[in-house]
């Protein structure tokens, strides 16, 4: 379409592919190798072995990713369920407090998330509502920084939803609640699942506010990772992350297949 | 992996209902917001303006903001956020061009594998890089990758996949009947490109750009996993002082600064969006 | 004479879909030639090869005697028009029309006349400062033809130029194209369509093409009223094809029910195949069903279509239309009528 002879089309490839590795392949490639390399101080790696992995699944490292997946799964379910309430209850709002209400629920964005970290960080220590130090901040902390998503996916595909549905639903004599409840939601649930494996995918990997807030009981992954970076145990670190990226893979894939379902009735 | 999001939130919604005012209905999760997220931001700056004796003023604010630590840091923050934006969106465009318009086999499944990347963290790259540039790495190179320029490097292959989605998305929209007119008229590829491709896809990777460069200012986790000693941003500094130095107040002026700057440039990035959107209307 | 176009043996293939079966063809210069066939039958592709924006799998393209067949578009000096008029939006009228002479380095003094000189054929000069999305659908195609004709193209390339327009608007584009023509008779014009009533009044010749095959080659009239092939009887000039016997071998006498008629044969056919007579609806007369000579129908449906009458008709288990002025006098529907046919019909092998 753009380039006709041949010979500027495979020069051009030629260029791609060696940008394209750098960027994209090499860094995940080197992870892999990193989190099953014995040692590494030539081109490849040395010797292979499965004992970081081990190591990643047992004692400290396993305990986090274990709070990172507690972690994931309550605040992308409560970010999920505020961002859906809000974005269907401000469709029926009045115009001007629905503008409001967008431009507010998509602040968070704006806002770095050591920053966030910080903010909860002052303002919980302290009376009325004193809960830094426990796993509640952290929590918190994550819903606070998926919202905006949660609400924004939700709240676009409300705006392509036809709104004949509840309409002829309301005609036939279907109370809101029921409209809500057998026509919408349903109606919604695929973005719904949508936003919960993007809520999900973003708290695991969330480190900016956690390395604010989190307790010494409450250390996720990413948190962890870069502990063990920071004291130069860089394969355990890669085998750790590669764990992370397979939970975080695993968790979506399930969101899919539920989505899946609910998109073929 | 925010930026996989913001690239969703962008679309903006088209009909809308008309009904009967029940916003009460709205109030619980917008309470949660504004007492979770707004109050502890207004405490932020609250405390920004409390001095040492706790009095009430500026007196943080001045110390800061005549500080070198501050001043190197927030132009670092700028220089490497506006050096990564360059790099991604010259070599996103690149790719971009190339998967859109010189398809090979594989070409959509390699823009598939792109989307995934956007959703990785971003300390993957800077855990990867140590074992290329890094001083045991292959290409070990000393003190390359502890220094901004290393730092610039980890986040311009990072980011590069944020401008690639809006990129590879406005290309899809070049119809390719104006490019084969344009070839027809004698326009060579480098003329199609300038004239034809790049004016029309020009809104989107403006807005690309705004967006790259909205994250790669906030960016955190490459930089704390890099550690590198003479390279300090903006997000780095707030860590620092709330978590090592235990200095609030100051951390909070750095805070307070830092989220005017990602404010405006998150202004930015919605007008143009909004703009971008409203001319592909006007082509239709 | 060097034809200006020359088609041997191209054929386009995209893995196991054939899109243009091996075609040879051959234009002269200034002639006007249409592609005519329904969508899938290969014409557009046909036009991509010559343009070069489709790279034929076999064959070799000739522009002016000389093989263009490696050659990328933009060197092949060819001006395109497409349905969907492609006008770059982001530029006004006049950029868009001296986009082809900028990209020759055309002095901008001369670029600038040209330019005036294209818009002003075009009927377009009021509009150089406006840009695409001001402008209707019919002025945007015209500025389309413009750019392409900015450029003094040796041949004219139009892909379906009128198919995103609505009726009215048609027929006064094809009497300007008529008069565009008119004005340059050295420019070759290849007009792609699927409409019958473009591709007559516009082309000295029609190629009609079906399943990326060319069905059938020549003059716009004599194909039309002689057309050798059942479909170009059908499709250009909606024949009706009522299957007939013959009586006489080499086709002149042939038996309807229990007429008979004399027929042109104008297709090819060997004794023993089936025939049909390629009867137009306004040539179907209507009589009375007990009139002398008059074949036995049904009548199963009328139409009106503001210019007549369209009958929908059974004639013995055939289906047939016929169309008449008025429908006084006719018996209602699902009752008999009388159908003639008129001597002097196409005959055409079928099947």
């Amino acid at each position: 379409m753009l380039l006709w002879t041949r010979r500027s089309r495979v020069l051009l490839w030629a260029v791609f592919a060696v940008l394209f590795t750098a960027i994209v392949l090499a860094p995940l490639l080197m992870i892999v190798l990193a989190s099953v390399a014995g040692n590494w101080t030539g081109l490849l790696p040395g010797a292979l072995t499965g004992s970081h992995f081990a190591r990643a699944l047992s004692g400290e490292t396993f305990a986090s990713l274990s709070v990172s997946i507690q972690t994931g799964v309550i605040a992308s379910l409560v970010s999920v369920l505020l961002g859906t309430w809000a974005a269907l209850a401000s469709q029926s709002a009045p115009s001007k407090l629905r503008k409001a209400v967008d431009t507010l629920f998509h602040l968070p964005i704006a806002v770095p998330s050591v920053v966030l970290g910080l903010a909860m960080l002052v303002a919980f220590s302290r009376p009325p509502l004193a809960f830094n130090g426990t796993r509640w901040i952290v929590l918190l902390g994550h819903v606070m920084i998926l919202l905006p998503f949660s609400y924004s996916t939700v709240s676009a595909a409300i705006a392509r939803m036809d709104p004949l549905l509840a309409q002829a639903a309301a005609s036939l004599g279907a109370s809101p609640v029921r409209v809500l409840l057998r026509v919408r939601l349903p109606v919604l649930l695929p973005s719904i699942s949508a936003s919960a494996s993007l809520a999900l995918a973003m708290s695991m990997g969330e480190l900016g506010a956690t390395m604010m807030l989190y307790p010494p009981d409450w250390r996720t992954l990413p948190a962890s990772i870069f502990a063990l970076t920071d004291r130069g145990q860089v394969f355990l670190a890669s085998a750790s992350t590669v764990l992370l990226l397979a939970v975080t893979l695993a968790g979506v894939v399930i969101l899919g297949l539920a989505r899946g379902r609910a998109a073929q009735r | 992996m925010t930026g996989l999001a913001l690239t969703a939130v962008a679309a903006p919604a088209r009909r809308r209902e008309k009904r009967p005012g029940h916003g009460w209905l709205l109030l619980p999760p917008v309470l949660v917001l504004l007492g979770f997220f707004g109050y502890p931001l207004v405490l932020v700056v609250l405390q920004s303006l409390e001095s040492k004796t706790g009095e009430f003023g500026l007196s943080v604010w001045l110390d800061v903001l005549g500080s070198a630590e501050f001043r190197d840091a927030a132009w670092k923050t700028v220089a490497l956020a506006l050096g990564a934006t360059a790099g991604c969106v010259v070599l996103g465009t690149f790719l971009a061009l190339v998967i859109a318009f010189v398809p090979f086999p594989g070409a959509r499944t390699l823009s598939r594998l792109v989307d995934t990347v956007l959703a990785f963290p971003s300390f993957l790259i800077a855990l990867a890089f140590t074992f290329i540039y890094g001083s045991a790495g292959i290409l070990g190179a000393g003190g390359f990758l502890y220094s901004p320029f290393g730092i610039l490097l980890a986040e311009i292959t990072f980011y590069t996949p944020f401008v690639m989605r809006p990129a590879l998305a406005a290309f899809g929209q070049v119809s390719s009947a104006q490019m084969e007119v344009a070839a027809s008229l004698g326009a060579k590829p480098g003329r199609v490109l300038r004239q034809v491709i790049l004016p029309e896809a020009l809104p989107s990777l403006a807005s690309g750009a705004c967006l790259t460069m909205l994250l790669a200012m906030n960016e955190f986790g490459i930089v704390l996993f890099l550690g590198a000693k003479d390279v300090t941003t903006l997000p780095m500094l707030v860590y620092g002082k709330g978590i090592v130095t235990f200095d609030f107040p100051q951390a909070c002026v750095i805070a307070v600064v830092n989220v005017v700057f990602s404010l405006a440039l998150y202004g930015t990035y919605r007008r143009l969006t909004k703009g971008g959107q409203r001319a592909a209307v006007d082509q239709a | 004479m060097t034809p200006a176009v020359e088609f041997r043996g191209v054929s386009v293939r995209f893995g196991r879909t054939t899109a243009l079966s091996p075609l040879d063809l051959t234009v002269a210069r200034g002639e006007t030639l249409a592609m005519l066939g329904p969508s899938g039958s290969g014409k557009s592709t046909a036009l991509k090869a010559l343009a070069g924006f489709v790279v034929p799998s076999t064959g070799r393209v000739l522009l002016d005697g000389e093989d263009v067949t490696a050659l990328p578009p933009h060197r092949r000096g060819l001006g395109v028009v497409v349905q969907s008029y492609a006008l770059f939006p982001h530029m006004r009228v006049e950029a868009n029309v001296a986009f082809g002479l900028k990209a020759r380095k055309t002095p901008r003094a001369e670029t600038a006349r040209r330019v005036a000189e294209a818009l002003e054929l075009v009927g377009m000069g009021e509009y150089a400062r406006r840009y695409p999305r001001e402008l209707s659908g019919g002025q945007q195609q015209r500025v389309a033809l413009a750019r392409a004709l900015a450029i003094r193209p040796r041949v004219l390339l139009l892909d379906e130029p009128l198919s995103a327009l609505d009726a009215a608007l048609r027929e006064d584009m094809v009497a300007e194209l008529l008069r565009l023509r008119a004005e340059l008779p050295d420019t070759t014009l290849i007009y792609v369509t699927h409409d019958q009533g473009e591709a007559l009044a516009l082309a000295d010749r029609i190629a009609v093409m079906r399943d990326s095959k060319l069905v059938e080659l020549g003059p716009s009239r004599e194909l039309y009223q002689r057309p050798s092939t059942e479909f170009t009887a059908s499709f250009l000039g909606a024949s009706n094809l009522i299957p007939v016997e013959v009586i006489q071998p080499d086709g002149t006498r042939v038996r309807l029910g229990d007429r008979e008629l004399a027929a042109d044969p104008s297709g090819t056919f060997r004794v023993g195949r089936p025939v049909a007579l390629g009867v137009r609806p306004h040539r179907v007369g209507i009589t009375a069903a007990d009139a002398p000579g008059a074949l036995p129908a049904v009548l199963r449906g009328v139409q009106w279509r503001g210019t007549g009458f369209r009958l929908d008709l059974d004639l013995d288990g055939n289906e047939i239309r016929a169309e008449v002025p008025d429908v006084e006098g006719l018996p209602s529907v699902g009752e008999r009528v009388g159908v003639s046919i008129p001597d002097g019909c196409p005959l055409v092998g079928i099947g």
